[in-house]
């Protein structure tokens, strides 16, 4: 295969990657405040994405991939709310262990990696186009 | 008909830039994997001064088919900066200035080349 149609496959990868991510880190977002619903319950667990790279046998290049998306084991933060379902008998709440600010980072860094992935798809397809263009013009 | 080398050149270059980019694309989609090393393609000057000696290969699985990477040499880059704690070397603004200067080159090698054919094509008409 055409190494510039490689970038275009690799940089695709990365794409697809990326958004995998930010739909991870909007599910995080989604359930920030979702407690169990049995007294004591365990509330959502912050769910974690790590990406591998593949290589690509036909091109030669290195295609990345999500290798596992996993639960993160930190402890849940508890908070005083008599009110809630999921209250124990002492009116404390298991919440769920996920930081805004954590996912916010997250998402911008997903963000600027996607930005990078999509430069890279562009400036390959003007490659190509400038190479079709030797062709043409030339009466 | 080959006046100057130059088509046979233009077009060792524009391969190599192509390899070159789909390296670039490999470091920026494995930005954020861990313990991957960026690459990178030796540098033209060191292509034109190998004179390589290539087996043959006559059926697709011999070793040294050279298949991928059009017989440029993709070696891992060492690492500039700071290397994450992750083990990732790749440092995405370097990637996107190196991205930049393939597209310039590429630029001036299609137009190097579409210049020197429009005036083959002048001699041819005339």
């Amino acid at each position: 295969m055409d190494a510039l149609t490689a970038a275009l496959k690799v940089a695709a990868s990365g794409l697809g990657a990326q958004s995998e991510r930010l739909r991870v880190v909007s599910e995080n977002l989604a359930n920030a405040q979702s407690t169990g619903s049995a007294p004591g319950a365990d509330p959502y667990r912050r769910k974690t994405i790590t990406f591998q790279s593949e290589l690509d046998r036909a091109t030669g290049g290195s295609l990345v991939e999500v290798s596992s998306i996993a639960r993160d084991p930190s402890v849940f933060p508890i908070e005083f709310q008599p009110g809630n379902e999921a209250a124990d008998e002492k009116g404390y709440v298991k919440m769920p262990n996920v930081n805004v600010l954590v996912e916010m980072a997250d998402m911008s860094e997903a963000n600027r990696s996607y930005e990078a992935n999509l430069q890279v798809i562009k400036q390959a397809r003007d490659l190509i186009s400038m190479t079709i263009d030797l062709m043409r013009n030339q009466q | 008909m080959e006046p100057v080398n130059l088509f046979d050149l233009a077009t060792r270059q524009s391969q190599w830039l192509a390899v070159r980019q789909s390296t670039i694309a490999s470091n920026i989609a494995n930005a954020n994997t861990p313990g991957y090393t960026a690459n990178d393609v030796e540098p033209f000057e060191k292509v034109l001064d190998r004179t390589a000696v290539t087996l043959q290969a006559t059926q697709t699985g011999h070793l040294g088919a050279e298949t991928t990477n059009a017989g440029f040499n993709v070696k891992p880059e060492e690492a500039g900066g700071v290397i994450m704690p992750s083990k990732n070397t790749v440092v995405l603004e370097d990637e996107l200035m190196k991205a930049g200067e393939v597209s310039r080159s590429f630029q001036l090698n299609t137009a190097i080349v579409k210049a020197f054919h429009s005036m083959m094509t002048m001699v041819v008409k005339s």
